[in-house]
């Protein structure tokens, strides 16, 4: 958006701006690095980080100090395998090995790679990638550990895709589907729990509940698919699944022909069902962190996700154009996400409804999508419950020995009501009939009203009246 | 298939009301998925009769009459008894009010008596999510500790009735005697094959074109059950108080069944016209909601109350009135923990899979009574 075009924009939408001045005015971060007091190396993988991560780099650096580097060279870590698998340049004979090596490599000093194809985004990082590995020396084994265990579990899966065939023609089953959610983003999940909770930042229960740091990448990754469903297109990648869409379309390429626009319009309402499965555990799951830094960098994603998915349903310009979240929007979504469990509840909440309003009762799966709204109300329910049972049955004793006395005092209101109403009526009538009594004494002829002969005869006089008044104005003029 | 090692067993079973609603519903399910003898008592046993190749025991007996019912007791000798007779809940005036206590309270007591003295081992009475309610204040993820609305406080006397049998059946439990087990199922808002309520009137709407409408903002969730998972949740419990029967020693506390309250759904709150639009759907209908005109609830109410008194002066029942609109803007779901933890309840149909068969028996049966105007 040009310069004009955007002034134009936010003097239509003040409430848009708003939120993105509150945010930079307001946002206070709970912890800020320093980057005097920061090695080189140190200093260069922050810039790799703000290179190749727009959302995440923000929050990454916000986080307290002992969560600071171990996240944000877990991040460029796993930053680096994908930007070897993401590269269709490279030959498989060549990428599949490194894909499953690549753990070696983080233990090996001075470790660069430069065979990237020259439009790979990120292949800066992998040139300097030394950087990466001196700073892994440096922090605390048990953060390496856990690091280098989840490098081995995803290089190992992205090398299996890398060499299926199947797979590079794109998602099948819906098992694959969130076989491959897992790989990519279930496992980031895992990792970062474990982190926290070696950095007493979130509840230890939540490593006996893995399914929950599972929900937490699965829903993240669901939405950027559904999302970036065009773009994918474009590159000749798919990761909707064969068994979904085949339901609506036959061929894929369909999907994005807006003679099928409803077909593929139902199919993403599937798709978003799907993800919107995981919004309570992603809930529940926030409900395990104990320190404000890491709340905000875990939540950031998931109000984000759970605006995408509104954005997307019911919305067909997934299916022509690559759409995002408005950046007051996303402000606004970060100011609530920094806060506390609560608001995000509220957040997700009010999402979950505007899903709900969007819904088309001739979607196959409407009332599915309705049960998984109502399903995420209930679950903050279960959190934050705002009925309380005591209360009612306090209440209702005091009221059972009260509703006789309000019952009578109610009885007394309807009566009282009566009077006023019955004695407002009969003035009414009093003064009608001293009024007419009053014209009827004067001459006034009541009779006339209801003798027909004597209303004509009074009709005729009126008109010759008339007639004489005309002519006499005539005659004047 | 039958697969009779596979299925639990139940011994005898006797199913009161077992020709209603409900209750064939409870039969079809022993069945299908229970080991067991199968009898029902119901005022009439023509409809929703089972062939007799099923086997079925049918026995028309009345339960307010007491001495009779002890007598087919004595005859069908049941282990456990499934009690779901009740009048259809719709009814205005005193000669319903009458019929409620008279089938549910002096019903159930007869059938308390009759069971303590012949030995039965279960009895499951189905209650209704309805005792919690006081048909006007919100109920939000509501579970057993909230209040039963009794007295002068509950405005449905259907309610009070049903409140009070569940508290007769309820005290029953382990009483001086006798050691029968008890236990209540309280089902909300529910729908099925057989059903002439919920859906038929839905259907109605649609067919009277009235669907234009939408009162209040949509966004007050109701539990809506499937009936297949309410007769589940029954046959559940009673094998629950079979194995307290059997065991030597009494459940701890946070596992009992006995003498214990269920409320049953079917997980699934959704926002109330969400329902009525998939019924409409089903149905045939091929509108969106753009159409929808949405008229607020204080609207909706005075309409109510016109139609009320219009339809008072010419001394008939209103088709509309303020207690729809009350419920059609009432926000009105359970927590249904305590039937998953201790019953293993789980729903065996989902919703959408419910209102999808509902809807066709329904329209099944328009086809069968063509209009008559």
């Amino acid at each position: 958006m040009g310069g004009l075009g955007e002034v134009l924009y936010y003097l239509f939408h003040p409430v848009q701006l708003r939120s993105i001045v509150q945010w930079k005015v307001w946002h206070e971060p709970v912890y800020k690095r320093d980057p005097s007091k920061e090695a080189p190396t140190l200093r260069s993988c922050f810039n790799f980080l703000n290179m190749t991560s727009r959302s995440f780099s923000a929050v990454i650096q916000e986080l307290q100090p002992e969560m600071l580097v171990p996240i944000a060279l877990f991040y460029l870590v796993l930053r680096g395998l994908d930007t070897i698998e993401d590269d269709m340049t490279i030959p498989v004979k060549t990428k599949e090995p490194m894909l499953r090596e690549f753990d070696k490599y983080l233990k090996t000093d001075g470790w660069t790679f430069n065979g990237n194809g020259p439009n790979e985004k990120d292949r800066e990082l992998l040139v300097h990638f030394d950087d990466v590995i001196a700073e892994l020396r440096k922090i605390d084994k048990k953060y390496y550990d856990i690091i280098e265990d989840i490098t081995i579990k995803m290089g190992n899966g992205m090398a299996d895709y890398a060499l299926n065939a199947e797979f590079q023609e794109g998602v099948k089953s819906l098992e694959q589907y969130e076989e491959y959610c897992h790989y990519v983003a279930g496992l980031v999940g895992e990792g970062l729990t474990r982190i926290f909770v070696q950095g007493n930042t979130a509840n230890p229960a939540l490593l006996d509940r893995m399914e929950l740091s599972e929900s937490m990448g699965q829903f993240l990754q669901k939405t950027n698919i559904i999302r970036d469903v065009h773009e994918d297109f474009e590159d000749k990648r798919r990761f909707w699944p064969k068994d979904v869409w085949s339901k609506y379309v036959d061929n894929w390429e369909d999907l994005f022909d807006p003679k099928y626009r409803t077909q593929a319009l139902q199919c993403s309402s599937e798709m978003v069902l799907n993800a919107l499965k995981h919004a309570d555990e992603c809930l529940f799951y926030m409900a395990g962190i104990k320190e404000q830094s890491v709340f905000n960098f875990v939540a950031i994603p998931q109000t984000m996700a759970i605006a995408t998915l509104e954005l997307v349903f019911q919305n067909p310009k997934i299916f022509y154009s690559h759409i995002k979240i408005t950046k007051g929007d996303a402000c606004s979504l970060m100011m609530k996400s920094t806060q506390n469990l609560r608001v995000v509840c509220d957040v997700f909440k009010t999402y979950a409804r505007r899903i709900a309003k969007k819904n088309d009762p001739r979607d196959p799966h409407y009332l599915e999508i309705s049960v998984a709204c109502g399903k995420i109300e209930q679950f903050i329910e279960t959190l934050f419950p705002t009925q309380d049972p005591k209360k009612l049955h306090a209440v209702q004793q005091v009221d059972g020995q009260e509703t006789q006395q309000a019952q009578q005092a109610a009885q007394n209101d309807f009566w009282e009501a009566l009077l006023l109403v019955g004695s407002v009526v009969l003035v009414l009538l009093l003064v009608s009939a001293l009024m007419l009594g009053l014209a009827w004494y004067m001459g006034a002829r009541f009779d006339v009203i209801f003798d027909k002969s004597a209303a004509s005869s009074l009709r005729d006089a009126a008109k010759a009246t008339v007639t004489t008044t005309t002519t006499l104005a005539h005659e004047e003029l | 298939m039958s697969e009779p090692t596979t299925k639990p067993s139940l011994g005898r079973v006797l199913v009161i009301g077992g020709c209603g609603f409900l209750g064939h519903h409870v039969v079809n399910l022993l069945l299908r998925d229970w080991n067991c003898t199968v009898s029902v008592v119901d005022l009439k046993c023509q409809r929703n009769r089972r062939p007799d190749s099923d086997g079925v025991q049918y026995v028309e007996a009345d339960i307010t009459d007491a001495d009779g019912l002890v007598k087919v007791f004595g005859r069908l000798r049941p282990d456990v008894v499934i009690h779901t007779a009740s009048p259809p809940a719709q009814g205005l005036g005193a000669v319903a009010n009458d019929v409620f206590k008279k089938v549910n309270v002096d019903g159930t007591r007869a059938v308390i008596a009759a069971c303590q003295q012949n030995g039965v081992k279960a009895l499951v009475y189905t209650s209704s999510a309805s005792v919690m309610s006081n048909n006007k204040d919100d109920l939000v993820n509501a579970n057993e500790d909230y209040p039963v609305i009794r007295g002068k406080l509950q405005t449905e006397y259907y309610s009070e009735t049903k409140a009070h049998a569940e508290e007769l059946v309820l005290h029953a439990n382990r009483a001086e005697g006798s050691d029968l087990l008890t236990a209540a199922i309280r089902p909300s808002g529910i729908f099925g094959e057989g059903d002439v309520q919920l859906v038929f009137h839905t259907v109605k709407i649609l067919r009277e074109g009235k669907d234009k409408v939408q009162v209040g903002a949509n966004e007050n969730l109701f539990d809506f059950t499937y009936v297949e998972n309410v007769a589940h949740a029954h046959l559940l419990a009673a094998r629950a108080l079979l194995a307290t029967h059997a065991a030597s020693t009494a459940p701890l506390n946070h596992e009992k069944v006995d003498g214990e309250a269920f409320i049953i759904t079917n997980d699934s709150p959704v926002y109330f016209w969400d329902l009525m639009r998939a019924i409409w759907r089903a149905a045939g209908s091929e509108k969106g909601t753009d159409h929808v005109w949405v008229m607020s609830r204080d609207m909706g109410i005075l309409l109510g109350f016109l139609s009320e008194v219009f339809f008072g002066l010419l001394r008939k029942p209103p088709t509309f009135n303020r207690q729809r609109i009350v419920y059609s803007t009432m926000t009105r779901y359970y927590d249904i923990s305590k039937a998953k933890r201790r019953l293993g309840y789980r729903p065996l149909v989902s919703l959408s899979d419910g209102v999808k068969r509902t809807v066709k028996w329904t329209l099944e049966q328009e086809k069968k009574t063509p209009a008559k105007s």
